[in-house]
């Protein structure tokens, strides 16, 4: 029962109905209002039954009395017309009266009091003073004797029963509305941000990205708007009416309103219910952007001070904290200066300069120190680097001396061997030996090619030269083993030299190394591609070949040391190839890539044309 | 000259065990040595036509030996190194070395260097000259353009009309860069087009003829991406 309450409670067509009842319940207490204002109605009515007792009765009635006796006391003139009262009044020698005080005394609706109490109460007329009942006879001095007549009365009592007639349904209408209003919107506080799912608050994907402070301006801002629009529209029909029903301008105005109020309250009813969200969630002020600022900055200027990170660097640290230590007692002289300036004390002022010129003679004295400490730390860094790096070039050095000489040793005796008169298998075994010793030789001379292009210790020539030339000389130069593959190559390169800055050696043996690849494993009878096109200042060079075998490769696994196609790992060749042609490329400043297409393999090389053009051709 | 007798130096008693055997096989003397000290006292005791000296060794590394034989004989040194960068082996022969072997070397090519080089030196070292107009030198290289007859270290070697027309121009212009036109232009007298391909036929085919080991060319070199040059020796 209860989760059903509650999920009937919570239910999202239940908070619709609610938020628009609130705001039709708004709009219909402050169209209420303006109907009031304009029927001009008097509220008096509405809870004063007796017209005698109202406040309408002294002000409209008693007070004008008094004050035309009084004039006419003072005065001794004459009635601009007769009086609707009766009244009586004597200072012992004059009498004024309209009608015997022995039968103003047995008038129902009879008044008085002491005129000079009055007047020296300036205009004040307390209730207890007028509505005392009296019943002597004894004439007094100075007291005013005010009596009305009773059909006088009951005619004005009857204008005030009409009036009360049609005051009392709109009111009770108003205070409906206002109930109902309070009602629905203490629910909508309640229930918002809930869900009948969970006990969680949940907030709007919408009006709750608003800042907090923000979402205030913003109801601050409507609610004004729609108060002077509203006052604007109020007093346009500048006719006022006291009789019956309402002009038809002032039903246009109060249309008008009524609009303006719905938007006014759906804008401010969101915002508040946002709010109240907010409060729930606890984020009303974590979430203004107020909030948000002070904090960043607050967070800027924390972290001049927080000086946790540099904790892996003690001399910055120190650095810092003397940073920090000169800014604000620097910021705490210049104060000082100010305020002796401001005193005028010229002696005096001198003082926070001669503190600052300690400060900054400090504050360069341990800086420079510090400098000097960090200095020489990256001259030892850089020292060990350099150390390093020469231990590496050393390494790769005395690995090749210790793997060249033995293998030298087995050449030159295999060779030896083969001069030897021996038996027919034998010397099959040692031609064997041959093939692979050389094949050794040529794995360690690549492998230490490729060790010294990577580790950076490859000694570059740098020349101006021409891609293009330098590929029809490689082509030229590799003419025997083209023919020996029965491959065909298909070479389209520019028309004109393409110049570059690059290692030719190096490069010639890139384009051996990436032609051999092709011509070794190029499917028989198809032909390799060698395409040059220049992009802006870039030329590249693309080799295409279609391989013979599966390519359960990646490109990036191609260019690992030593990795190949499975079929080809027993022929000839080191398998570095490709690695050292790629290391070269990247030592020479080109780039190298790879790309695998099914059996289309490709190798994608790029330079950066030179724009000078080489002295030989100027 | 069959019994030039050669000094083999080098630590590894292996590699100068080899050598030593190779070059009886060729019909040389042979004297070991293992290290540059030794190699200096067989020096004293021994007259030796040629030195294959390694550079890399406990004692007197191979260098300081050559500077102090240098000192006093002209006989062909022969290096042997695990260094193959260029500049081991130009540092090499600036220092006075008349070839440069990177291990691990070629039995063959090792024997046939000698050979060069025992040929100049015993056979050339005289008549060896330059002073005829019509003899162009470049090291080993010694053309007479009269005659139109090439040799390589004294050994004749046969070349095309058209190789020796290459070949000369390069001769001419010795450590000069041409590029395929240039010499196409000068040797076939008529405008080059595309002649890439058959300048560098030729050029091989010239390689194989006059160099020890056409792959690591000693005289007539690829620039790549310029041209073609013979290197001034």
């Amino acid at each position: 029962m209860a989760t059903k309450l509650r999920k009937f409670s919570r239910s999202k067509v239940l908070k619709i109905v609610s938020f628009l009842m609130t705001v039709i319940f708004i709009t219909s207490i402050v169209l209420h209002m303006v109907y009031v204002y304009y029927r001009n109605f008097d509220l008096e009515p509405w809870f004063v039954k007796d017209y005698t007792q109202s406040q309408t009765f002294i002000d409209s009635e008693l007070t004008p009395a008094i004050d035309e006796m009084v004039k006419y006391i003072a005065t001794e003139g004459n009635w601009e017309h007769d009086p609707d009262y009766y009244y009586f009044f004597t200072d012992g020698e004059n009498y004024y009266n309209n009608i015997e005080l022995s039968d103003l005394l047995v008038q129902k609706y009879r008044y008085e009091f002491n005129i000079q109490l009055w007047m020296y109460k300036n205009n004040y007329i307390p209730n207890d003073v007028f509505i005392t009942e009296f019943d002597t006879d004894e004439i007094k001095e100075n007291t005013l004797y005010l009596a009305f007549p009773e059909d006088y009365i009951q005619q004005k009592q009857e204008i005030w029963n009409s009036v009360r007639e049609k005051i009392i349904p709109i009111a009770s209408s108003f205070i409906h509305s206002v109930i109902a209003a309070v009602i629905f919107f203490v629910y909508l506080m309640v229930v918002t941000g809930r869900k009948a799912e969970d006990n969680e608050v949940h907030l709007s994907p919408y009006t709750d990205k608003i800042y907090s402070d923000m979402q205030l301006g913003i109801m601050l801002l409507t609610l004004f708007l729609w108060f002077s629009y509203a006052k604007y529209l109020l007093v346009r029909p500048n006719y006022m009416s006291s009789g019956y029903g309402i002009k038809m301008e002032q039903k246009v105005s109060m249309i008008f309103i009524g609009i303006i109020t719905v938007i006014a309250a759906v804008i401010c009813l969101l915002l508040f219910l946002s709010l109240v969200r907010k409060i729930k969630t606890k984020r009303l002020i974590k979430h203004s952007l107020i909030y948000i600022i002070l904090s960043g900055i607050s967070n800027f200027i924390r972290g001049f001070f927080v000086d946790s990170r540099y904790r892996n660097y003690p001399l910055t640290k120190v650095l810092n904290r003397r940073q920090i230590i000169f800014t604000v007692s620097s910021g705490i002289m210049v104060f000082f200066s100010f305020i002796l300036i401001l005193y005028r004390n010229i002696l005096m002022g001198f003082l926070p300069v001669i503190i600052e010129a300690v400060i900054i003679f400090w504050y360069f004295y341990e800086n420079n120190k510090t400098y000097e400490k960090i200095n020489m730390g990256i001259q030892e860094s850089y020292q060990e680097m350099m150390k390093s790096e020469k231990m590496k070039v050393d390494l790769i050095t005395n690995v090749s001396h210790d793997l060249k000489t033995p293998l030298t040793s087995i050449i030159s005796y295999v060779e030896l061997l083969s001069k030897e008169d021996l038996p027919e298998t034998a010397r099959d075994y040692v031609n064997i030996l041959s093939e692979k010793s050389e094949r050794l030789k040529n794995i360690v001379s690549d492998l230490f090619d490729l060790a010294k292009s990577t580790s950076g210790n490859l000694p570059l020539d740098l020349e101006f030269l021409d891609l293009k030339k330098l590929i029809v000389q490689t082509l030229a130069d590799m003419e025997d083993d083209i023919e020996k593959s029965n491959m065909r190559i298909r070479t389209t390169l520019t028309e004109n030299p393409v110049y570059i800055y690059s290692d030719g050696k190096k490069l010639y043996r890139v384009f051996q190394n990436i032609i051999g690849n092709a011509l070794k494993y190029s499917l028989q009878g198809t032909r390799i591609f060698i395409d040059m096109e220049i992009n802006n200042n870039i030329v590249n060079v693309t080799v295409k070949n279609t391989a013979s075998y599966d390519m359960d490769f990646t490109a990036e696994e191609i260019l690992q040391r030593f990795s190949r196609g499975d079929k080809s790992r027993s022929t000839e060749g080191s398998g570095l190839g490709l690695s050292i042609a790629e290391s070269f490329t990247r030592a020479c400043g080109g780039t190298f890539k790879v790309e695998i297409d099914g059996d289309q393999f490709k190798v994608k090389l790029g330079f950066i044309i030179s724009n000078v053009v080489p002295p030989e051709e100027a | 000259m069959e019994n030039a007798r050669i000094l083999v130096v080098d630590d590894d008693k292996a590699i100068a065990g080899a050598i030593e055997k190779l070059l009886v096989m060729e019909g040389y003397e042979v004297i070991k040595a293992y290290n540059g000290m030794e190699a200096l006292d067989a020096l004293v005791l021994n007259d030796v036509q040629l030195i294959i000296l390694d550079i890399m060794m406990p004692k007197l590394d191979g260098l300081s030996t050559m500077m102090k034989v240098r000192e006093s004989r002209n006989i062909p040194i022969i290096l042997l190194s695990a260094k193959s960068e260029d500049s081991d082996k130009i540092l090499g022969l600036s220092m006075g070395a008349d070839d440069y072997v990177t291990k691990p070397f070629n039995p063959q090519e090792l024997v046939a260097r000698v050979k060069s080089q025992l040929r100049r030196y015993l056979q050339l070292g005289a008549k060896y000259s330059a002073n005829s107009s019509t003899k162009i030198v470049v090291g080993g290289l010694c053309m007479d353009v009269e005659k139109a007859e090439l040799t390589v270290d004294g050994e004749p070697v046969k070349l095309t009309a058209k190789e020796f027309k290459i070949l000369e121009f390069l001769m001419r212009n010795a450590g000069r860069v041409f590029s395929a036109e240039q010499i196409y232009e000068k040797v076939w007298q008529e405008p080059a087009y595309s002649v890439e391909n058959t300048v560098m036929v030729h050029i091989r085919r010239i390689r194989e003829k006059i160099e020890i080991n056409p792959k690591e060319p000693k005289y007539l070199k690829v620039v790549w991406g310029i041209g073609y040059k013979i290197e001034k020796i």
